[in-house]
Order: C-alpha cells, then sequence, then structure tokens
C-alpha cells in the first residue's frame, strides 16, 4: 500500500531502491535472458537490437516510451548508471550489462558471447 | 671530364626525381637516365631553369669551345687547330650534339693551345651570358645574322634557339659539302660563320655520307628539336604550377591557423574556430604520430627488451586514445566537420568508415603482418574480426535508421509548420554525435584488444604496419593532388620522344662508323 502510494507521488521521494521502477526493472530483467529498455524512436537502441539479432540472439524489448511507467524507469535507470543518456540498457542473466558502451566493449574483448551463453540466449 | 659527366648525371637523376614528385610524366621514362649518351641531351635541353649552375658550366664546356671556334674561324689558319678539331673525329653537325660535351671540352683544349688568339674566356661562372654576349659582340655588325636577334635576351631560351639555328645551319651545309670549295664558302655571308669555319677546315674527304643520309639525319634533327622545345615547355609549366602550389599551401595554412578558414560555409564562427582548432590538434597529432613510428622502428631494429618495447606500445595506444578524444570533443561542437573527414586527406576520407577507419579491415589487414604468430593468436585474430563486423553492421544499421528518419522528419514538416519539424530533426542530428562516440569506441577497444592478443613485438608491427599504411594513403592523396592535368605531353608526344631519341643516337652511331 504504502508502495503504491509512493508512486502515485509520482516517482521517487527517497533514495531507497525499493521504489516501484526500480524493481519493476529488476523483475522484468529477470524474466528472459536478454532483456533490452529501449527507445521506440531512437536510432541507438535500434543499432543494439540489430547487434543482438545479429549474432542471432533473441532479445527481449520494452519500449520505455510505449510504457506509462517509462519515464520512471528511464530516471530510475539514470540514477543507477549514472549518466544522462542512458537508453539503451542491456541485462543479461538479470545482470546489469551497461549501454552501448559497455556492450561494445564486452564484444570486441570476448566477454559478451560467454555471458550470452552462460545466460542460455546463444547455443553454439 | 669525367667530374662533368658525373655532375650531368646527377642532375639528370634529380630531373627524374622532380618530375617524379610531380606525378608520372613522359619526361622520367624517356629521359636521361637511360642511357649515357642520352643523360646530357635531355639534361641540357629539358631544364628550363637558368639558374642551375650546371647548365652554365656544361654549356660553357659545350659552346664555349664551339664558340671560340666559329668567333676564330675565320682568323684560323692554322691547319693543326682545324684537324685537330675534325680529324679522327665525328662529323662536326655532330660535334652540336650536346650529347656528345666531352668531345667539345676536347675541342675547346685543343682549339685554346692551338690557336693563336685566346682572348675570350669560357668560366663556367657566367657561361650563358657570356656566350650571349660573345654572341652580341661578335654578330652585332653582321645584320643578318639571325642569331643576333636573340643575342639581346640572356635566358636560356634564346640560346637554344640559337643553337638550332645553328644547327640547321649546319645540316644545310653538311648538303651541299662537297660542291663548294674552301675560298668560296668563306666568303659567303658573314652571318654565317659557321660555314665559313667548316670550310675552312672540312675537307671533302672527310665526308662520306650520301645525301639520302644527310636527309634523314636533318629530318631526325628536326624532330628531335621540335620534341625538345616541348618538353622544355612543359617542365616550365610545372615548375611554375609546382611553385604557385606552394604558395596556396602557405597561404591556406596561414589561414588555418588564424582560424580564419570558413570550413563548409554558412556555419557560424565559433563552428569554423572549433573546427579550426581541432584540424590543428590533429596535424599535431599525426606529428607525434611520426615520432611514435620512428621510436617503434629503432627499437624494432635494435631488438630492446620486451618491456621497454611495452611501454613504447603502451605509449603509443594512449596516443591513439587521445585523438578518439579530440574527435569526440571537436564532434560536440561540429559534428558535420567530423563526420564529413574534411580533416583528413582525400584518399583517407574515400575508405572512411563513420569518421574513422574500419575495424575489422584493419584486423583483416594486420592479420596477413603477423609473421610468428601461434594458432591460439590466429583464433583470436579471426575472432575479433568477426565481432567488429558484427559491430559495425549494427551501427552502419542504426546510422541508416537515423538517416532514414531525419529525411522522414524534414520532409514531414514541408506542409506542416517546420518548427516543430526542426526541432525534432535537430534533436536526430545530436544522435548523429553519439555514433561518432560509438564508432571511434569501437575503434579503441578494437586497439587495445589487439594489444591483449598479441604480443609486444607483435604489436609494435602492428601500429608500424598502421602508421606506414596511412602515411602511404596520405602520400597517394598528395600525388594525386600534383598529377599533371595539361595534355602538353600526351601519349603521342612522349612516344615520340622516346623514339626520336634512339634514332638520333643511331645516326650518332653511323657516323661513327664510318670514321
Amino acid at each position: 500500500m504504502h508502495y503504491q502510494t509512493a508512486a502515485s507521488w509520482g516517482g521517487y521521494v527517497t533514495t531507497v531502491v525499493v521504489g516501484d521502477p526500480m524493481e519493476r526493472i529488476e523483475r522484468m530483467a529477470s524474466e528472459n535472458a536478454v532483456v533490452i529498455f529501449s527507445i521506440s524512436t531512437c536510432c541507438m537502441c535500434h543499432a543494439i537490437k540489430r547487434l543482438f539479432c545479429g549474432m542471432g540472439v533473441n532479445p527481449t524489448v520494452y519500449e520505455l516510451d510505449e510504457d506509462p511507467r517509462g519515464k520512471e524507469m528511464e530516471r530510475a535507470l539514470m540514477r543507477l548508471l549514472g549518466c544522462s543518456s542512458v537508453l539503451p540498457v542491456v541485462f543479461i542473466g538479470g545482470k546489469l550489462i551497461g549501454t552501448m558502451d559497455r556492450v561494445m566493449a564486452c564484444h570486441i574483448n570476448g566477454t559478451l558471447v560467454p555471458l550470452l551463453k552462460e545466460a542460455g540466449a546463444l547455443w553454439l | 671530364m669525367t667530374s662533368f659527366w658525373e655532375k650531368a648525371r646527377e642532375w639528370s637523376d634529380e630531373l627524374c626525381m622532380a618530375t617524379h614528385r610531380m606525378g608520372e610524366t613522359g619526361l622520367s621514362e624517356s629521359g636521361p637516365s637511360t642511357s649515357s649518351h642520352h643523360a646530357p641531351y635531355g639534361v641540357l635541353h629539358g631544364i628550363s631553369s637558368p639558374s642551375s649552375s650546371l647548365i652554365n658550366q656544361g654549356s660553357s664546356y659545350y659552346f664555349g669551345g664551339l664558340e671560340e671556334a666559329i668567333l676564330q674561324g675565320v682568323k684560323i689558319r692554322n691547319e693543326e687547330a682545324k684537324a685537330s678539331l675534325f680529324a679522327g673525329k665525328p662529323a662536326a653537325t655532330l660535334e652540336m650534339f650536346p650529347s656528345w660535351p666531352m668531345r667539345f671540352q676536347h675541342t675547346q683544349r685543343e682549339i685554346q693551345g692551338g690557336s693563336k688568339s685566346g682572348g675570350e674566356s669560357t668560366d663556367s661562372g657566367s657561361g650563358l651570358n657570356t656566350i650571349s654576349s660573345k654572341t652580341e659582340a661578335q654578330f652585332e655588325p653582321e645584320s643578318e645574322s639571325p642569331i643576333s636577334k636573340k643575342a639581346s635576351c640572356t635566358d636560356y631560351q634564346a640560346f637554344d634557339q640559337q643553337q638550332k639555328q645553328r644547327l640547321q645551319q649546319l645540316e644545310q651545309e653538311m648538303a651541299s659539302d662537297a660542291s663548294r670549295c674552301q675560298t668560296q664558302n668563306q666568303n659567303e655571308s658573314a652571318a654565317k660563320p659557321f660555314q665559313a669555319k667548316r670550310k675552312g677546315g672540312g675537307s671533302t674527304s672527310d665526308r662520306q655520307l650520301d645525301p639520302k643520309t644527310m636527309r634523314r639525319l636533318a629530318q631526325n634533327r628536326e624532330a628531335a628539336r621540335k620534341s625538345r622545345l616541348r618538353k622544355k615547355a612543359y617542365v616550365q609549366q610545372l615548375e611554375s604550377s609546382r611553385v604557385k602550389l606552394s604558395q596556396l599551401e602557405q597561404e591556406l595554412q596561414r589561414a588555418r591557423s588564424q582560424g580564419l578558414l570558413i570550413g563548409c560555409g554558412g556555419t557560424s564562427t565559433a563552428n569554423n574556430i572549433s573546427s579550426a582548432i581541432f584540424d590543428i590538434e590533429y596535424g599535431r597529432w599525426l606529428e607525434e604520430d611520426q615520432r611514435h613510428m620512428e621510436e617503434l622502428r629503432r627499437s624494432l631494429e635494435a631488438a630492446v627488451p620486451d618491456n621497454e618495447l611495452r611501454v613504447m606500445v603502451e605509449s603509443y595506444l594512449r596516443h591513439y586514445d587521445e585523438v578518439f578524444e579530440l574527435k569526440g570533443v571537436a564532434a560536440k561542437s561540429d559534428v558535420f566537420h567530423v563526420m564529413n573527414g574534411m580533416w583528413t586527406t582525400p584518399a583517407e576520407r574515400c575508405f572512411f568508415w563513420i569518421a574513422g577507419f574500419r575495424p575489422s579491415d584493419l584486423i583483416g589487414m594486420l592479420v596477413q603482418q603477423l609473421e610468428p604468430v601461434t594458432e591460439q593468436q590466429i583464433v583470436g585474430m579471426y575472432g575479433l574480426r568477426q565481432s567488429t563486423q558484427q559491430a559495425e553492421e549494427a551501427l552502419t544499421q542504426g546510422l541508416d535508421q537515423l538517416q532514414h528518419s531525419l529525411l522522414h522528419t524534414v520532409v514531414g514538416g514541408l506542409t506542416v509548420d517546420g518548427v516543430h519539424q526542426m526541432f525534432l530533426a535537430m534533436t536526430k542530428l545530436s544522435d548523429l554525435e553519439d555514433f561518432i562516440r560509438q564508432a571511434d569506441n569501437l575503434r579503441q577497444q578494437t586497439l587495445h584488444q589487439l594489444c591483449r592478443l598479441l604480443t609486444v613485438r607483435q604489436a609494435a608491427k602492428c601500429f608500424l604496419v598502421i602508421g606506414e599504411y596511412y602515411g602511404r594513403l596520405r602520400a597517394l592523396s598528395s600525388l594525386w593532388a600534383s598529377r599533371p592535368r595539361e595534355s602538353l605531353i600526351n601519349d603521342e608526344t612522349c612516344h615520340q620522344i622516346a623514339t626520336n631519341m634512339p634514332i638520333v643516337h643511331q645516326s650518332s652511331q653511323n657516323h661513327f662508323s664510318t670514321f
């Protein structure tokens, strides 16, 4: 109940990450092997989707601009990562990987594929 | 004599290199380096700059002696002198050919030794001027002399003209040699001192050439003369355009350093300044790159220990990190400037992928350059190439999407109120900066991963290969920019130059064989 009232006040009031958006994010992130939070019109998000599809992974994509509570979640993610342009954001196996920067770096240094395999998103 | 020959050859090599630098032309092919006989031939007639001391030296040797002979032709009664000039030597006409300057030098000395009058000096210091003024002094009284008209101009062109005139006279003379007697020719027009001299010294017994050969030779000479003139004109044009080019470059440099350069036109001053600053800093980065490369090259050759090499490789990595950072800063203020690559050379720009090199291409190039390489490394390299390819594909598609949506946004605003659409378009353009940043990030990660996969020595070699590759692209750009565009020397004339030379040489040989 308190939970929901806090939500009706329009987002974060406290710094405790027990608030709605973050939890929702975590919940959504752990439901699937690869989860991407994106914006439908953002081209970088399009790029990251193409990257995973190109590798043969089938990611679960949540378009935050189409979600009624998307704005909150976006702000939560901004706080989590500490940067202003936070989308797209990728979770693999429930763990936060990061934005495009990090995903690229992981892919180049060869750590992305093992992670994907571990999470069961890739079979080869 | 040997020193002159060496100098002529050196000089012809320089000419070859200069024309090579300007871009390939027919000059260098048909030019002096092909055979020793042709060296001074091409050299003396291909160079337009009269300031070259070698020309002066050469011509003074060559023409000095001959001039003396001409001027004193009438005075020379000494059979010895004449004999030394002609006896046991090729036909006098051929002594006009600069390809045989040694003989003239020889001749000059003999004449000086043999003749009584020795007033004229043939010092190399004032070769051309001396000759021209001598000509002037000597021939002025003879009003009919075509040479005297040219004598007032002391530059090489006129000088060459004189020589052509003399050649023609000689040719005429040789054709009718047998029929003339000595005194008759001596009394002929004083404007033709050659003939006088020749008749004075030329005994008909030395001429064993039939008229047909003579005609052919004359024609060859004519053709050679024409091609020499063309060549000279072309070289002059090259020289002037080279000067102009360097002037333009200097102006450009000055304008850039003052931040006055208007980039793509229509942009604000602030953008120009930051772009100009980026250009300057990139220039500095390039110089630093050269230094790194030199250091690496020396260290590899000297086979320094691995830990020292590692330090160098790491500093080179940081050097690359710097340029990515520079680009990032520049992209924030002027994304178009970074994106369109006007800060690089045309050849580099040609192979651009999102404002820089394509990492997978680089890996592909480097894979072939690693000599002692383990299987694990090969696997790692190919894996790296694959992942960079996937990342590039993703970014490319993202960029395409950006373009389409931008187009859609701008078009969408045509019939509707444009302000909102323009605002949308602006936000999309700011995404462009993101793509440049991601592309640079990809490049940076690729280079770092490369260093992780390879040994220090291999990594050092890779950096050298990369640097060399870009150096060549830059060189290609400047070569292309300075290639000759006029058709003054086209294929046909090149061919002519190339074929005339051996013909002339051949005719000279024929002459030799008869003596």
